[in-house]
C-alpha cells in the first residue's frame, strides 16, 4: 500500500520520499508491544486495526485509479480478516484480572490525521500513516513470532516486565484449565 | 406467476360469463382460498360462497353448487353445504401438481354456470440442503454448491449465507439457472475462518443446511503451473528436465504436484510417483526415459497438505531425450552374384534401418568390415542400407555396425562361405541348421534346429552320483552328456541299482531330467548304481557308483535320545519332588533328628505319664530303633520265666557303663517338682554321646498325656537337667498326642520309658532295673535323698492335684509298700548295689517296678 500510495500520490520524487516517515507516536513501537501481556497486546492490536481501517477508508477518497482502489479494498478486507482472527484469539484467552492492570503505555487512540485542508499535506499524512502502518504490522509479526518461542526469549526483551508476565502466564495457564474461555471484545 | 395464472382464470371466467349472460357481470361468487399452495399428499378444502344478488337472480343456493377440477366434476361425496350461500369441497391426499378448480351452479335446471375458478398449486417444502461445499478458484471469488434435495415442484429460493466471527457478509442469491450453487461477491480472505450455510425457501417452508466452517485457503483450487518447458541432457539420454512457473498462490501456501507424461504417439499417461513431487518446486527431472524419444508432459498442483482441490492441468509441453548409441546391431544378409572376373564374385550386403527404439538417435552411417581367412581387416563406411563388393571366392566374415551421434552399435556378424563350399557332413555329429527367411524388405526371424545325419549310441555313459542319501531313499544326479559324446538325441536314461546280494532294478528316466530319487531302499545297505543313456540307436552305460544308506534317518537318533533324556529328567525330577515332600519320613528313617538341648525351656515336671506296666520289655527294649535307652527289663512273672541270661548279661554290661559315666553327669533336676537330680540312665551309645556333647545343657519334656485316658487337670511339664539328649519322639508333639490316645499301646512305650528316665527318676526307679537304680543313687545328692524320703513318706498324704491323684491310683493299684523301703535302703547304700542287683533278679518283675516307681509324694 505504501508504494502504491507513494506512486499514486506522486510522492515518488527525490526530496519528497524523505518526508514520508512515520509520525512518532502514531503507532506503538515494537518495544512497547513486546512489553504488553498477550491480552493487552491483542486488545491494542484490535483497536489499532480498527483505526487503521478507518484511516484507509479516508484514504480511499484520494485514490484516483480503480485498480488502486481495488488494491486498497483488498487490503482493507485482509485487515478485517486479521482483526477477526485477533478477536477470536482474544476470546480464547481467559478473562482475567488483567483488566485491573495498568493501561499499557501505547496509544489507545486512533492514529488520526491532523485535519488539514491542504491536499499536499493530506497526501503526505497518508503516506506517513502508511509508513507507520507497515512498520507497525512488521512489529506485530515479530511479536507473534516471539509468542511461539520460549518465554525466556520474551523476558530477555523486557527485563522489567518479563518476570511479572512470566508469573502471569503461569496463572493464565492455570486458569485456562479451570475456566472456559470467555471472550471480551476490546473496545 | 401465480398471480398471472389467477388473473387468467378470472379473465376467462368474465369472458364466459359475459358470453353466456350477454353482459359483463360481476362474479356470482368467489372461492376461498384465492391462490392456494398445497403440499402434495395433504388435504385441501376450498369454499365457494355465492353472492345474494346472484342467488336471487338464478334462484339458487349453496346446494346448487358443484365443483369441477380440470373440467371434471368432483363427486358430491366431497361436498359439504356449510350454509345457504357456501359450499366446500375437500380433497384428500392431493397429488395433482397444478389443478384448476371451479365452482359452478346449475341454473334453470339445465344451464351450468361457472361461478369462480382458482388454480391449486401443489408441491413440497424444501429439503435441508446437503453436501454444502465451497471452492476458491485462485484469483476468483468463492463459489459454493450443495445438493438441494428432492424436487419441490415449487419455486424455491436458495440463499448462501456467510459470516466471520465479527461480521456478516452479504447474502448470495442463486440464479435461476444455477439454483444449487452461488458465487459470493467478496474476495475470500485466506487464513480467516468463515462460516457458510444455505437457506432454502419456498411457499411451503424454509430450511437451513448445516453450517460449515473453514479456512478459504483449504478450499483453494490453484491456477495450474504455467510456462512448462522441457529440456534434455547430453550427459544422460534417459532424462528430461521440466521447469515451470508456479501460480502466485505459492506465496501463501506450499504446493504439491502431479506430473504426467507420455510418448508422442501414445495416448496413455504415466505419472511420476506423487511422493516424489510432494513439495513446492519449480522443476523436476524425469528419469528412466527412452533415448531419443519425444515425450509430452503436463503438470498440476494443489495445496501440499491435500486440502483443497487440484488445479487444472497445465498446457502440455514436449521434449526429446538425448541420443544414445544404437542398442542393437542391424540385421544383414548377403546376395552373391556371379562376377565377370575369374576368381572373384560380387557380394551384396543388405540390411534394414534400425527402428527408432533401437537406433536411439539418428543413424549417421554404417560401418562394414570384411575379413578373409587369416587376413587383414578391411573397414568400409556406408551411408546406404546396402553395399556391394567384389571379393574372392574365399570364405569371409562380414560385420556391420550402425553409428549415430553418440556411438556405434554392437556388430552383427555374417559368414560369407567360400565359393566352392560343399557340405561335408559327418555321421553322429550334431548340426545346428538355421534358416533365415528373406523378404522384400529384409530378413525375417531366423529359425534353427539341431540335426544329425545319422545317430549312433552315445560314446560315453552318464556319470551318476548321489546328491543326498537317506535311510530309505537316495537322490541321484548326473550331468547331461556333452554334445560330442551324445552321437544322437538322448531319448532317455536308465538307472540300474542293486545291493550286493540283490537283483538289479532298472528305472527309466526322461532325458530332460538330471536328477532322480530312488525310494524304498533298505537302510544300512550298500547299493551299486549305474546309468545308461540311450539314443535312437542304442545306449551306453556309465561308470558304477556305490553308496550306503545310513542306519538311521536324519533326526531319528535325536528322536530316540531326546525323549529318553526327557523321561530320565522327568523321573529324576519326580524323585526329587517325592523326596522333598516325604523328607520327614525319610529323615526319620535315615537320619533322625538330634534335638538341640539348648532349646529346652520347660522347667516343670509332670508326673502325669505313668509308665507302662504290662509292656513286653524284651520287644520294646530291643526292637525299636528309636528306643535308645534301655531302662526297663520286664520279666513276666506269670509265666514264671527266668530272665534270659543274655538280658542279664547285657544289663551287667550296661550297669558298668553307666557307673563309669555317672561321674560326668551333672546334678540336675533337683529343683523340679517330682524331679530328681539323678541323671537319666541310658544304655545306648546315643545317650552317651549326648552326654559328652551336652554335658552342661538342660532340657525337658512336655508331658501331654494322662494315664489310661485320664486327662491331667494341670498342664505340667517335666524338666530334666540331664545331659542325655532328647529322643526324637520327645520333640514331636504328635507322638505325645499319640500318647494321650493310646497310652496303653505298645507304640508309646518308648516315650514312657524316656519320660521316666529324664523327668521322674523316682518314678521310674521302680520300673528300672537295679542297675539303673544304682546309677541313680550314685548321682543324687543328699538333699534329693531327703526329698525322696519325703515323697515316699507322703504317699498317704492327700493331694489335691491331678498328678498326685494319678500317682496315688497307681500306687494303690500296683505299688508295694515293702518295695519302697527296699528302694530306700538301696538308695542309702550305694556300695551294696551290685550285690543287690545280682541277687535280686525278681526285681525286674513288673509289680516291683510299679510299686517303687509311682509312689506319690
Amino acid at each position: 500500500l505504501l508504494s502504491l500510495q507513494i506512486k499514486s500520490q506522486g510522492l515518488d520524487k527525490d526530496g519528497l520520499k524523505e518526508h514520508c516517515r512515520e509520525r512518532p507516536g502514531a503507532f506503538p513501537s515494537k518495544d512497547a508491544l513486546q512489553r504488553l501481556s498477550k491480552r493487552e497486546f491483542l486488545r491494542t492490536l484490535h483497536t489499532m486495526l480498527g483505526s487503521i481501517l478507518h484511516r484507509l477508508t479516508a484514504l480511499q477518497r484520494d485514490v484516483p485509479k480503480a485498480q488502486d482502489l481495488e488494491t486498497l479494498n483488498r487490503a482493507k478486507q485482509n485487515i478485517r480478516g486479521f482483526r477477526n482472527n485477533i478477536h477470536c484469539m482474544a476470546r480464547l484467552l481467559p478473562d482475567s484480572s488483567e483488566t485491573t492492570e495498568p493501561t499499557p503505555a501505547v496509544p489507545a487512540t486512533s492514529p488520526s490525521p491532523t485535519p488539514t485542508s491542504d491536499t499536499f499535506q493530506r497526501r503526505l499524512e497518508g503516506c506517513r500513516f502508511l509508513h507507520g502502518y507497515h512498520r507497525f504490522m512488521h512489529s506485530v509479526g515479530q511479536v507473534f513470532q516471539e509468542w511461539g518461542e520460549s518465554p525466556s526469549r520474551r523476558r530477555r526483551h523486557s527485563p522489567h516486565g518479563g518476570l511479572r508476565k512470566g508469573v502471569r502466564r503461569l496463572q493464565l495457564s492455570r486458569r485456562n484449565k479451570r475456566l472456559p474461555p470467555r471472550g471480551q471484545l476490546p473496545r | 406467476m401465480l398471480a398471472l395464472q389467477t388473473w387468467i382464470v378470472h379473465a376467462l371466467f368474465i369472458f364466459f360469463t359475459t358470453e353466456s349472460v350477454g353482459e359483463l357481470l360481476d362474479p356470482c361468487g368467489y372461492i376461498k382460498p384465492e391462490s392456494p399452495v398445497v403440499q402434495l399428499g395433504s388435504n385441501f378444502t376450498a369454499v365457494c360462497v355465492l353472492k345474494e344478488k346472484c342467488m336471487d337472480y338464478f334462484h339458487v343456493n349453496a346446494s346448487y353448487i358443484f365443483w369441477k377440477t380440470n373440467h371434471l366434476t368432483v363427486p358430491k361425496e366431497q361436498y359439504t353445504i356449510i350454509n345457504r350461500t357456501a359450499s366446500s369441497v375437500t380433497f384428500t391426499d392431493t397429488s395433482l401438481l397444478n389443478t384448476q378448480l371451479t365452482c359452478n351452479i346449475r341454473t334453470f335446471g339445465q344451464i351450468d354456470q361457472n361461478v369462480y375458478g382458482i388454480r391449486i398449486i401443489s408441491g413440497l417444502p424444501p429439503e435441508k440442503p446437503k453436501n454444502l461445499s465451497c471452492i476458491v478458484n485462485e484469483g476468483k471469488k468463492m463459489m459454493c454448491q450443495w445438493d438441494p434435495g428432492r424436487e419441490t415442484y415449487l419455486e424455491t429460493n436458495f440463499t448462501l449465507k456467510s459470516e466471520w466471527a465479527t461480521e456478516k457478509f452479504a447474502d448470495c442469491k442463486t440464479k435461476r439457472d444455477t439454483p444449487t450453487s452461488c458465487t459470493v461477491d467478496y474476495s475470500p480472505v485466506y487464513f480467516v475462518n468463515i462460516e457458510v450455510w444455505v437457506e432454502a425457501e419456498n411457499a411451503l417452508g424454509k430450511v437451513t443446511s448445516n453450517h460449515i466452517n473453514f479456512d478459504p485457503v483449504d478450499k483453494v483450487k490453484p491456477n495450474p503451473p504455467h510456462n512448462l518447458s522441457v529440456s534434455n541432457s547430453e550427459e544422460l539420454s534417459s532424462i528430461l528436465k521440466l521447469t515451470w512457473i508456479n501460480s502466485s498462490i505459492q506465496g501463501f501456501i506450499r504446493l504439491k504436484y502431479n506430473i504426467q507424461y507420455r510418448t508422442r504417439d501414445s495416448s496413455i499417461w504415466s505419472q511420476i510417483p506423487p511422493e516424489d513431487t510432494a513439495s513446492t518446486r519449480s522443476s523436476f527431472t524425469v528419469q528412466d526415459l527412452k533415448p531419443f524419444t519425444e515425450y509430452v508432459f503436463r503438470i498440476r498442483c494443489m495445496k501440499e497438505d491435500g486440502k483443497g482441490f487440484w488445479s487444472d492441468w497445465s498446457e502440455e509441453a514436449s521434449g526429446i531425450t538425448y541420443e544414445d548409441r544404437p542398442s542393437k546391431a542391424p540385421s544383414f544378409w548377403y546376395k552373391i552374384e556371379p562376377s565377370h572376373t575369374h576368381g572373384y564374385r560380387s557380394v551384396q550386403l543388405i540390411w534394414k534401418t534400425l527402428p527408432p527404439f533401437e537406433a536411439n538417435g539418428k543413424i549417421l552411417d554404417y560401418e562394414v568390415t570384411l575379413t578373409r581367412w587369416k587376413s587383414r581387416l578391411q573397414n568400409y563406411t556406408v551411408n546406404d542400407t546396402k553395399w556391394t563388393v567384389n571379393i574372392t571366392n574365399d570364405r569371409y566374415i562380414a560385420t556391420l555396425t550402425a553409428r549415430n551421434l553418440v556411438g556405434k552399435s554392437d556388430a552383427a556378424v555374417l559368414t560369407i562361405p567360400a565359393y566352392d563350399f560343399q557340405g561335408n557332413l559327418a555321421e553322429s555329429k550334431c548340426y545346428l541348421i538355421t534358416v533365415t527367411p528373406i523378404y522384400a524388405d529384409g530378413p525375417g526371424s531366423p529359425e534353427s534346429i539341431k540335426a544329425y545325419l545319422k545317430q549312433a549310441p552315445p560314446s560315453k555313459g552318464p556319470t551318476v552320483r548321489t546328491k543326498k542319501v537317506g535311510k530309505n531313499e537316495a537322490v541321484l544326479e548326473w550331468d547331461q552328456l556333452p554334445v560330442d559324446v551324445q552321437n544322437g538325441f538322448i531319448r532317455n536314461y536308465t538307472i540300474f541299482y542293486r545291493t550286493i546280494i540283490g537283483n538289479e532294478t532298472a528305472v527309466n528316466v526322461d532325458s530332460s531330467h538330471t536328477e532322480y530319487t530312488l525310494s524304498s531302499l533298505t537302510s544300512d545297505t550298500l547299493y551299486m548304481v549305474r546309468m545308461a543313456a540311450y539314443t535312437d540307436e542304442g545306449g551306453k552305460d556309465g561308470p558304477e557308483f556305490t553308496f550306503t544308506t545310513p542306519k538311521f534317518a536324519q533326526g531319528e537318533i535325536e528322536a530316540i535320545v531326546v525323549p529318553v533324556c526327557l523321561a530320565f529328567l522327568l523321573t529324576t525330577l519326580l524323585g526329587v519332588l517325592f523326596c522333598f515332600n516325604k523328607r520327614d519320613l525319610i529323615k526319620k528313617h535315615i537320619w533322625p533328628n538330634v534335638p538341640d538341648p539348648s532349646k529346652s525351656l520347660i522347667a516343670q515336671w509332670s508326673p502325669h505319664t505313668p509308665p507302662r506296666h504290662n509292656f513286653n520289655s524284651k520287644d520294646q527294649m530291643y526292637s525299636d530303633g528309636n528306643f535308645t535307652d534301655v531302662s526297663v527289663v520286664e520279666i513276666e512273672a506269670a509265666n514264671d520265666k527266668k530272665p534270659f541270661p543274655e538280658d542279664l548279661k547285657s544289663l551287667d554290661l550296661f550297669k558298668k557303663e553307666k557307673v563309669s559315666t555317672e561321674g560326668h553327669s551333672s546334678g540336675i533336676g533337683g529343683s523340679s517338682c517330682m524331679s530328681s537330680s539323678r541323671p537319666s540312665i541310658s544304655s545306648s551309645d546315643e545317650n552317651e554321646s549326648a552326654q559328652n556333647t551336652s554335658g552342661t545343657v538342660q532340657y525337658s519334656t512336655v508331658v501331654h498325656s494322662g494315664y489310661r485316658h485320664q486327662v491331667p487337670s494341670v498342664q505340667v511339664f517335666s524338666r530334666s537337667e540331664s545331659t542325655q539328649p532328647l529322643l526324637d519322639s520327645e520333640e514331636r508333639p504328635e507322638d505325645l498326642q499319640l500318647l494321650d490316645n493310646t497310652d496303653s499301646s505298645v507304640g508309646n512305650f518308648p516315650r514312657q520309658q524316656y519320660f521316666k528316665q529324664n523327668c521322674s527318676q523316682r518314678e521310674t526307679s521302680p520300673d528300672s532295673s537295679h542297675s539303673e537304680r544304682s546309677k541313680q543313687v550314685s548321682s543324687v545328692s543328699e538333699e534329693e535323698f531327703v526329698r525322696l524320703k519325703q515323697q515316699i513318706s507322703g504317699i498317704s498324704q492327700p493331694y489335691g492335684s491331678g498328678q498326685m491323684k494319678m500317682f496315688q491310683e497307681i500306687s494303690v493299684a500296683d505299688a508295694f509298700g515293702p518295695r519302697t523301703e527296699g528302694q530306700v535302703e538301696r538308695l542309702e547304700t550305694v556300695g551294696m548295689e551290685a550285690a543287690v542287683d545280682e541277687g535280686m533278679p525278681k526285681s525286674y518283675l513288673p509289680q516291683t517296678v510299679r510299686r517303687g516307681g509311682y509312689m506319690p509324694q
